[in-house]
Order: C-alpha cells, then structure tokens, then sequence
C-alpha cells in the first residue's frame, strides 16, 4: 500500500461534486428512515433497511466508489503516469481498493445500522445484523466493481446490470441466483446473527467462501489488468 | 538575425483575386444543421454509426426490454387467453430497471462526449445556436426513449390483435399506453440529460441518473406502502408526486383500470398529476438549454 495513492484516490473520491452524490445517497436512507420513525409507530417500515439501503443504496455507493477511484485515470489516460512511477500495480490497486472499501463501509453499510437503530432501536440485533451483511455485501461489491473498472470502460453499466438485472429482477424470478448473487451472500450473514432476517438459504459457510474469493479474486485480477495495462483510445 | 521592422503600408494592401472558384450552390441555414444533429443523434443513441463495442449495450437492452413481451404473446396464444396478462401500460413499470439503464448509459453518449473531448466549441462555432444544440441534442434522446418505450407496447399491440382480441379495445389501451410512454419519456429525458450535461465524467453521471430515478422511486413506493398500511392515502397520493415512475404509475391508474398502491383520487390530483408529468420535462429541458447556454457564453 502507498500512503500517496490513497490521499489522492481519496481526494479523486470525495473532491467536488462526486463526494456530495455519494454522501447523498445514505443520506436519503437515513433521512426516509427519520420520517417514517417520526410519523408511525417504531417497527413500521422496516422493510426500507432491506429493500432501499441492502438492495439499492448499498450497491450504488459501491459501484460509485470503487468507479471513482479508478474510472476517471484510466478514462482519460493519466493512469499511465501513476503506473509508471516505480510502485508494485497490485499495491496501486490495493491503495485504491482500501479506499473505496472504507467509503463503501462508511456510506453504504454504516448508514444500514443507523436507519434499523432509528426504525426500532428496541431490537438493535437486527440493525446490526444488516450493518454486518452490508459489509460483508460492501467489500465484495467494491472489490467486483473495481475489477470491472480495471478491465471495461463501461464498468459502470456492467455493474448495474449485475446489481438490478441479475440479482434484483432475475434474483426475484429464479432463486437458483442466489448461488451467485453478492447481496445474497450478505443477507445469508445477516440472516446468522439475527433471525429476524430471512435467509437465502445458501448456507453461511458457502456464503463467507464465496464472498472472500470473490473478493480476493477480484482485486488480484484488477491488479493483473493493470499490470498487463494497454492504452486505449476512447471510442 | 537582427528584427526587420515591418514596414507599414497603410491603405496600400489588396486582397489578390487568385481566380479560384467560390461556392455559390445553396446555403442551408440553421434548422438542417439542427436536423442532421438530431438524426446522428438519435443514431448514436443506439450505437449506430459509432464503433461496434458501443452498439452492444443499447441492442442488448432494446433485446431484453423486448423480450418479455414476446414472451407475453407466446403464452397468450399458447394458453388460448382471452386478455393480454400484462397490460402495454404496465409494460414500462414491469421493465423501469431496463430503461432506466437505458437513458443513464445513453443520455451520457449524447451530453457528455462533446463536453468531456471539448468538441462542443466546434459546433457552437457554425451558425447553430447553443439553445438548437440543446434542443437537437435533448429531442434525440427523447426519440430514442420513446421506440426503446414503444417497441414492446408496438410488438404486444400486434400479437394481441393478430391474436383476434377485440380490436378497439386494444387499440384504445396501446393508444393510451403510447400516451403515458410518450409523457414517461419526456420526464426521463429531462432529468437524465440534465444531469449528463453537467456532470462530465460519464460513470458517474450514469450512477447519478439511477440514483435519482431507482432510489427515488424506492423511497416514493416505501412511503406509498406505509401510507396504504396506514390508511393514510393522501399522503401516498402526495409522494407519489416525488418520483418520474410513481407519476407514471399515478398516470397509469388514472388512465386504465391498471391497479397500484394509492392511485391519485379525486379530478385535482389527477390533474396534479399529469401537470407535474409535463412540468417534470419542460424544467429537465430549459434546465439543458440554460447549461448550454453558460458553456456558450464562456
């Protein structure tokens, strides 16, 4: 890991108007979670931590932070100049990596602790519950997406694509994706610490093996696409 | 090499006639260049006469947006129904991820290239002005939602009566189902192309689309849910106001006998409705036009 890489992915991060579309999105969470604390009965709604911050929220900030860190240099070009400076490409990946994890950890899964504990704060089990498989979906999620960045121009759209066409649309159709679909890996966690999450049914040791080789998996590949990195013009 | 003074000749220089021929043929003014932006526009919206890697996203998505309502057809006539099983209004609700992903990645193609590679100074160095730009630009994006919106309703349409449904019935649904696409897509158009062409990096305008138009809409249907639990449906009716698809389904509600949660009741809030569909795609396309016109200005 390089300390310099991390300020600067940081700042790619967080600078400007990136860093507000991203504080924005948890915050809408949070922000529905109060409202509907403040006019109904504690319990009602629930359901929001699951279907907006798991499903939605979180795979957003994800895909947003792990985009940023990346995206934008290889976009237009200036990666070679960080590439050519003489630090191991899989420890530019793992600065850039560590970076986009907090800030998914910060913005995608904290913000699932918080919205439960305002919905019900006389069962902090579940909230917490959901924290920890939003983390757990969080770090896989980010480390995904950050190979997609490493290999595709449209990282972006791909990752849409597996978030709300694989395992939103298809995943609610055949439940077979479950085997392969990131957000049920961490509800199957949040399903072990509390039983108040339904579980997927995938069983928690496949769940925490998949989602540790997928992640492994993905960072050593988005470090292997930069070392073998070939400039590209836009099309 | 010691400075020649430029000598001064005042009146004296002439512009030498060196004999070649001038274009004299015909001239054609602002409205056909603003056409032709519209027309490679709208192609480029799906990819056509840009590089084959760009036409895969708009054709896979146009494809699978398709592809349930041959489904749809498939088993009507299989199973000798005697209605269509999913209504053509209900189609874009059913389908809101495939467009929503549609007018995200596409909105950024026509808004954000020209801005990012600085090639916007060289169109708004001919005669056009930075408002026709705007215009051509935000009228191809609203061309292109409105066939990736159609087609199905279109490939429904044509199942149905080749399966000798009562005719004027379906008409009169797809007309109507045209109707709300046609309003559906102004709204989409307006917010994405907005946020495309202020945001300049093409991922993140893209995730900021979905944002507004998925999570908006998640947030909208969660409070509808409560408030129908509740009891209290003024206050569904009220958000679903917030949200480009609560609108549409609000529309929908209003038009059909289709059902959803806390359909707006009562002539005010259906006018409401429709006034704030409207108003959603007049502000998305003076918002474009404005932006415009500040780069034009710089």
């Amino acid at each position: 890991m390089n300390s310099t890489i991390i300020r600067l992915s940081t700042q790619a991060l967080l600078g400007r108007r990136r860093g507000l579309v991203l504080a924005l999105i948890p915050a809408v969470v949070i922000a529905l979670a109060v409202v509907i604390r403040a006019l109904t009965e504690p319990g009602t709604g629930y359901e929001i931590v699951d279907a907006i911050g798991f499903t939605l929220a979180l795979p957003l900030v994800a895909l947003l932070a792990s985009s940023a860190v990346l995206g934008p240099e290889i976009d237009d070009g200036s990666i070679v100049y960080l590439i050519a400076k003489p630090v191991p490409r899989r420890s530019v990946v793992l600065s850039k990596y560590v970076v986009a994890w907090l800030a998914t950890l910060a913005l995608g899964a904290l913000p699932l602790l918080l919205a439960g504990l305002v919905l019900d704060s006389s069962e902090p089990s579940q909230a917490v519950a959901w924290a920890l498989g939003g983390a757990v979906a969080g770090t896989t999620y980010t480390a995904l997406f950050l190979a997609l960045a490493a290999l595709t121009r449209h990282a972006v759209v791909i990752g849409l694509l597996f978030v709300l066409l694989w395992e939103g649309l298809l995943g609610g159709l055949l439940s077979g994706i479950r085997w392969l679909a990131i957000g049920a890996w961490g509800q199957e966690i949040a399903a072990s610490v509390s039983d108040a999450v339904t579980a997927p049914g995938t069983g928690l040791l496949y769940a925490v093996l998949a989602a540790t080789v997928l992640t492994v998996g993905s960072v050593w590949f988005a470090g292997d696409r930069l070392r073998s990195f070939t400039l590209r013009g836009d099309e | 090499m010691p400075e020649q003074p430029v000598p001064r000749t005042g009146a004296s220089g002439v512009i030498h006639d060196l004999g070649y021929r001038p274009y004299d043929g015909p001239r054609n003014g602002s409205g056909t260049i603003a056409s032709a932006l519209f027309l490679s526009g709208f192609r480029n919206a799906f990819g056509l006469g840009r590089s084959g890697k760009s036409k895969v996203l708009p054709f896979l998505l146009l494809a699978l947006n398709l592809l349930p309502a041959v489904i749809i057809v498939g088993a009507m006539t299989l199973f000798n129904a005697n209605e269509l099983p999913l209504g053509y209004a209900r189609y874009a609700s059913a389908t809101q991820i495939l467009v929503s992903i549609f007018v995200a990645a596409q909105a950024p193609v026509l808004f954000s290239r020209d801005l990012r590679h600085g090639s916007i100074a060289l169109y708004l160095a001919r005669p056009l002005s930075s408002a026709a730009y705007a215009v051509a630009r935000w009228a191809a994006l609203l061309a292109a939602t409105l066939v990736f919106l159609l087609v199905p309703i279109v490939a429904l349409y044509v199942g149905a009566v080749l399966a000798e449904l009562d005719f004027s019935e379906q008409t009169e649904e797809a007309a109507k189902a045209a109707l709300l696409a046609v309003l559906l897509a102004l709204m989409l158009t307006g917010i994405s192309g907005l946020i495309a062409s202020v945001s300049v990096r093409r991922g993140f305008a893209v995730v900021a689309t979905i944002a507004v138009l998925l999570l908006g809409n998640g947030v909208v249907t969660a409070v509808q849910g409560i408030s129908d639990e509740q009891g209290e449906l003024r206050v569904g009716e009220v958000a679903g106001l917030f949200s480009p698809y609560s609108l549409y389904r609000g529309g929908t509600s209003a038009l059909t006998d289709e059902l959803f949660l806390t359909p707006p009741t009562g002539a005010v809030m259906t006018a409401a409705y429709f006034a704030v569909m409207v108003l959603v795609g007049i502000a998305g396309l003076a918002g474009i036009v404005l932006r415009y016109r500040r780069i034009a200005g710089r």
